[in-house]
């Protein structure tokens, strides 16, 4: 993984409370499981980012090593990693995303 | 492509004990809804438990057989 990768995720995932990585823009996902993701925190009205990385492997690659994750979208909040919808809608059943996002979005400097 | 039986010999080659549901959803067998159940979650965070199966299924993820999964795993209940 290059250092400039690294720094480039660092930011982007310091820069904004959530930001899900995936294939295609929110506007226009690209994949399924990036469109039921965009609808997941379009429901619940928090702020989001989301970048596309569908066409560049090597930050792919990075993020999947970073992560320890196999897969897109790849979910950060808080600069935190949380998986993918799999792991955030059992999350908000629980009603430990609200309490998460709660607190993310009371101590965020920005959307 | 592949069967419920080679995922679930994938799942359970990593986890003896796992009970392995498994949904078609798109009946060209590589877009799979998968629910696994075992002990060995027990204590485990979700995330944890699902890097465990990616890592059953790492090999059929990387050559393609199979293309996407959603997953839910759960605890077996010790009885």
């Amino acid at each position: 993984m290059t250092k400039d990768l690294k720094s480039q995720i660092a930011d982007e995932i310091e820069g904004h409370t959530i930001v899900v990585y995936g294939k295609g823009t929110k506007q226009a996902p690209r994949c399924g499981f990036t469109l039921e993701t965009v609808q997941f925190f379009s429901d619940l009205g928090y702020p989001f980012e989301v970048i596309d990385v569908l066409s560049d492997m090597e930050k792919r690659e990075a993020l999947s090593e970073m992560t320890n994750w196999p897969t897109l979208p790849k979910v950060f909040i808080n600069g935190k990693f949380y998986g993918d919808t799999d792991i955030l809608a059992p999350m908000l059943e629980s009603g430990e995303l609200q309490r998460v996002l709660g607190e993310a979005f009371a101590t965020a400097p920005s959307g | 492509m592949i069967t419920h039986e080679e995922i679930e010999t994938l799942i359970r080659t990593a986890l003896p004990d796992a009970a392995v549901e498994t949904r078609d959803r798109t009946g060209t067998r590589d877009h799979y809804n998968i629910c696994v159940r075992s002990r060995e979650f027990s204590g485990k965070p979700l995330l944890d438990q699902h890097r465990m199966i990616y890592e059953a299924l790492g090999g059929a993820l990387k050559d393609g057989r199979l293309h996407a999964i959603e997953l839910r795993t759960e605890v077996k209940d010790v009885s």
